[in-house]
């Protein structure tokens, strides 16, 4: 077993936002984690990384327990994650930004450039290496975000809407990258996804939660014919057009 | 090795900014000879002292973005242990500084755990407190000669061991030292790794976190190499001016000082406290002289020292560096 | 009975450190802005006081109007002339922007009226006490103290009960959700500025009754004021209201324990480094305060 959450709580005062959630994830996958707004997805993600402490439950990690680890540690026992939103800054390149994440393995700065500016030719960013972030355009900045985190050598990547705010195409590449991550990088993958189309091609299992609860889990397939998952999707879908 | 080579090397700096550094250094070199009276000379040495206290600043407030407002506790102990070690024990310069330097990393260590659990507002007002804190114990301890503060026993010749020099030239090349030290060692720290990791902090907290960076002890570690920086300053000072108290070397108004000039300058850039440094210290020792010593004008200076603190803060918190480099971006 | 009296004197003086915490909550919880000319505030209401009273020869106490009035001016014109420009920066700008109006202010203090400590001779109350069976009262800390509670609640019942004072806690609950609701969010920071320089005003007219007035007077007070904000927990009135109390408190309590154990340590002269260091101790263990809802 490579990742195993078991049991996993996390009460915001009184908010459940995980009610008692537990799956597995093996290595080599990609696995998709889907849901409405508020579903309780981007705590379940903090919480194994350690943003947040689980109020019950357990996160094991290559056999290891690693709940209640700092974000940090959680790192250095191979777990990287992105952010939903890249915080748009103007203090670092992307270069830099990149080097960050490939100090976490070496103190050497030579090697670390040598490595991120590996990272970057995979991403395909070694043009825009000497811009600030806020001078890119968003699809960039996100893989910017992926590459910062590529650099930490990770062997599970968790990725919070890496293709939120993209158009079609870039969509489309953001597939493709992910795609060659797993397949060239040996990476496992754990994608948060809030649009279905996007996720479904490429997840091997998906997991969905609502409302802090999991009601689904298995080949994308049988997620798209599940009954609970569409009445979750389309109770989101038409609630959204009684506020418009 | 790499490291030695990392701290001289300056070649990633533009051609303007190192033809700028080689002109200043010869400029400080040269500076002795040019027949300056001494309030100039003075001034030069008190630019290079606060430069030196910038850069200090600089690592932790700077690149690390953090609001820290009590390096004076970390002169207080500079000057204080280089003090008193000479008054009672009579012990040489070259050994209190030192043990200064050392005392103030285990005292930030120690204040720095706690205080780093903090954050925003809180951690800034924090930082004020433990200054006072200690400023209020050093004005009321009779041991250490209280609000009246410490005279260094001053000898009937110049002495290099108690660093004790009749004429201000040799203070002034002692203190240039110190400055090319600690402008070297910035210039390893800003292509350190802890450099990289403290930019990123200051970025994006969270995001650093996920890169495997443990936040808190970057910070912890920071803090520490600042107040090593600012004890070696207060060291200075104490042979310097041959006499303190707590209101000379620990006031509040030191430690806003102190940030100030990085702000001004620009924080988190190599030579934005340099340049904050020669354009506050100046200003304030003119403004000063000039109008301080008037009778019925009394604390116009600071008036228009502050209104500047105002007008900087609210239209370039980048600083002067801050918008050389953005005319230089957008020229490019 | 040494020790009931230091609590009875504690909140007395505790009143008016919550009055004076009461405006820095405010401007916080409104825009997150810590005010360290807060003090300077206080200084100004004091010298306001007591040039009205010693030109016009009326009591300070009836030179409190032009106290408050004075602060209200002063915190609106901070508001539009510095602290607006100051919120699109980032947070140490606006540390070092309410920074330079402190000593902006104290050396303008300094200017006009010198370093003299000055303290008010004349007055209905000054040199008056009341005597409760053992204990003895001074009027002058005693009106202080009733006067300080009566702004208080006037400013609570107007925080809770008018619709201005819920807009302005709409703003300061969030931004943009009272910005959607129609409340001008520019309007509710000067407002939030005006009763924290009113409030602040109305506690250096009352303070100048017993208390030496100079130019730097306001350092102490700024910082008990932001002890007790941090006791209290940041942006909550209630909080320093109890915090500014139970500071007043400590600061009277102490030296009279240090005093009947023989230590040094919890002397006067410690008393303000004690409230330094519960600072510390209350931020570091318990940051939110005892009433906090920020952060």
């Amino acid at each position: 077993m490579f990742l195993q959450v078991v049991d996993l709580v996390k009460d915001f005062g009184g908010v459940v936002a995980n009610n008692h959630i537990s799956f597995d994830i093996d290595q080599g996958e990609i696995i998709g984690l889907i849901g409405p707004n508020g579903a309780g997805k981007t705590t379940l993600f903090n919480c194994i990384v350690g943003y947040h402490k689980p109020d019950s439950g357990k996160v094991i990690f290559k056999g290891k327990e690693i709940t209640g680890f700092k974000p940090f540690m959680t790192n250095r026992e191979g777990i990287g994650r992105t952010f939903q939103i890249t915080k748009v800054t103007a203090g670092m390149t992307v270069l830099e930004n990149v080097m960050v994440g490939a100090f976490c393995r070496t103190d050497q700065r030579p090697i670390a450039k040598k490595e991120a500016l590996e990272v970057l030719g995979f991403l395909r960013l070694e043009n825009v290496k000497d811009y600030h972030l806020n001078e890119l355009p968003i699809a960039s900045q996100k893989k910017v975000g992926l590459a910062r985190a590529l650099a930490t050598k990770p062997e599970l990547l968790m990725l919070d809407e890496v293709a939120s705010g993209l158009n079609p195409k870039e969509t489309e590449e953001m597939v493709d990258v992910l795609k060659r991550i797993h397949q060239e990088k040996k990476i496992t993958l754990f994608l948060i996804e809030h649009v279905m189309e996007v996720v479904m091609p490429i997840s091997q299992r998906v997991i969905v939660l609502d409302s802090g609860e999991k009601i689904a889990a298995g080949l994308p397939e049988e997620i798209v014919k599940n009954e609970r998952v569409i009445k979750a999707y389309l109770g989101e879908k038409y609630a959204k057009g009684f506020r418009d | 090795m790499e490291t030695l080579r990392d701290a001289f090397d300056f070649s990633d700096f533009s051609k303007a900014e190192r033809i700028g550094l080689g002109l200043f250094t010869i400029f400080l070199l040269v500076f002795p000879w040019l027949g300056a009276g001494s309030f100039v000379k003075a001034v030069m040495i008190q630019f290079l002292l606060f430069s030196l206290f910038g850069m200090g600043w600089n690592t932790i407030g700077g690149y690390g973005g953090q609001v820290e407002l009590g390096k004076a506790q970390y002169v207080g102990i500079g000057a204080y242990t280089v003090a008193l070690m000479m008054v009672w024990w009579k012990i040489p310069f070259w050994v209190s500084m030192p043990v200064g330097v050392l005392i103030a990393i285990g005292y930030s260590f120690m204040i720095g755990y706690p205080l780093f659990r903090l954050k925003g507002h809180y951690f800034a007002i924090a930082t004020i407190c433990t200054s006072l804190v200690l400023q209020d114990i050093f004005i009321n301890w009779k041991l250490v000669g209280a609000a009246k503060g410490i005279e260094l026993p001053i000898h009937d010749h110049p002495d290099f061991l108690f660093m004790q020099f009749k004429s201000d030239v040799y203070y002034f090349y002692f203190i240039m030292a110190l400055f090319y030290a600690g402008l070297f060692y910035m210039n390893w720290f800003r292509k350190s790794k802890l450099g990289y990791q403290l930019r990123m902090i200051k970025e994006d907290e969270d995001a650093a976190e996920s890169l495997g960076i443990d936040a808190r002890w970057c910070k912890i570690k920071a803090y520490s190499i600042a107040s090593a920086f600012v004890a070696v300053g207060g060291g200075f000072m104490a042979v310097y001016n041959l006499y303190i108290d707590p209101y000379s070397v620990m006031d509040l108004d030191l430690s806003i000082k102190i940030a100030l000039m990085a702000m001004l300058g620009g924080a988190g850039s190599m030579w934005g406290p340099i340049i904050g440094a020669a354009f506050l210290i100046p200003l304030d020792r003119f403004l000063g002289s000039w109008l301080g010593g008037q009778k019925g004008l009394i604390g116009v200076d600071f008036m228009i020292y502050a209104a500047m603190i105002m007008v900087v803060s609210a239209y370039q918190p980048r600083g002067i560096w801050g918008i050389i480099e953005q005319f230089r971006r957008k020229g490019a | 009975m040494i020790i009931l009296d230091a609590i009875i004197q504690g909140i007395l003086m505790g009143l008016l450190f919550a009055l004076v915490a009461l405006g820095l909550t405010i401007i916080f919880g409104v825009m997150d802005i810590v005010n360290f000319a807060h003090g300077e505030f206080l200084m100004i209401g004091m010298f306001t006081a007591y040039w009205t009273s010693l030109l016009l020869h009326v009591d300070p106490l009836i030179a409190l109007p032009t106290s408050a009035i004075v602060g209200t001016l002063l915190g609106v014109a901070s508001y539009y002339w510095l602290v607006k420009y100051l919120l699109r920066g980032p947070m140490i700008a606006q540390l070092f922007g309410t920074f330079g109006l402190m000593l902006f202010l104290r050396y303008l203090a300094q200017f006009l009226f010198g370093t003299d400590y000055r303290i008010v001779q004349k007055g209905l109350l000054v040199g008056k006490s009341l005597s409760l069976g053992p204990f003895i009262l001074d009027w002058t800390k005693l009106s202080a103290a009733i006067l300080s509670l009566f702004a208080f609640t006037l400013v609570y019942y107007l925080l809770h009960r008018t619709k201005l004072g819920r807009a302005l806690r709409a703003t300061a609950l969030n931004k943009e959700a009272a910005s959607y609701m129609g409340i001008k969010t520019d309007r509710m920071n000067a407002l939030a500025w005006a009763i924290g320089g009113g409030t602040v005003g109305i506690a250096g007219g009352l303070l100048v009754n017993f208390w030496y007035v100079y130019p730097t007077v306001g350092l102490l007070f700024v910082m008990i004021a932001f002890a007790s904000v941090a006791l209290g927990g940041f942006g909550s009135i209630k909080g320093a209201f109890f915090a500014g109390v139970i500071i007043g408190m400590i600061e009277m309590l102490f030296p009279v324990l240090g005093h009947l154990i023989g230590s040094d340590f919890l002397g006067p002269h410690f008393k303000f480094t004690l409230v330094y260091f519960a600072y510390f101790i209350i931020v570091v263990l318990r940051p939110q305060g005892l009433f906090g809802w920020k952060h």
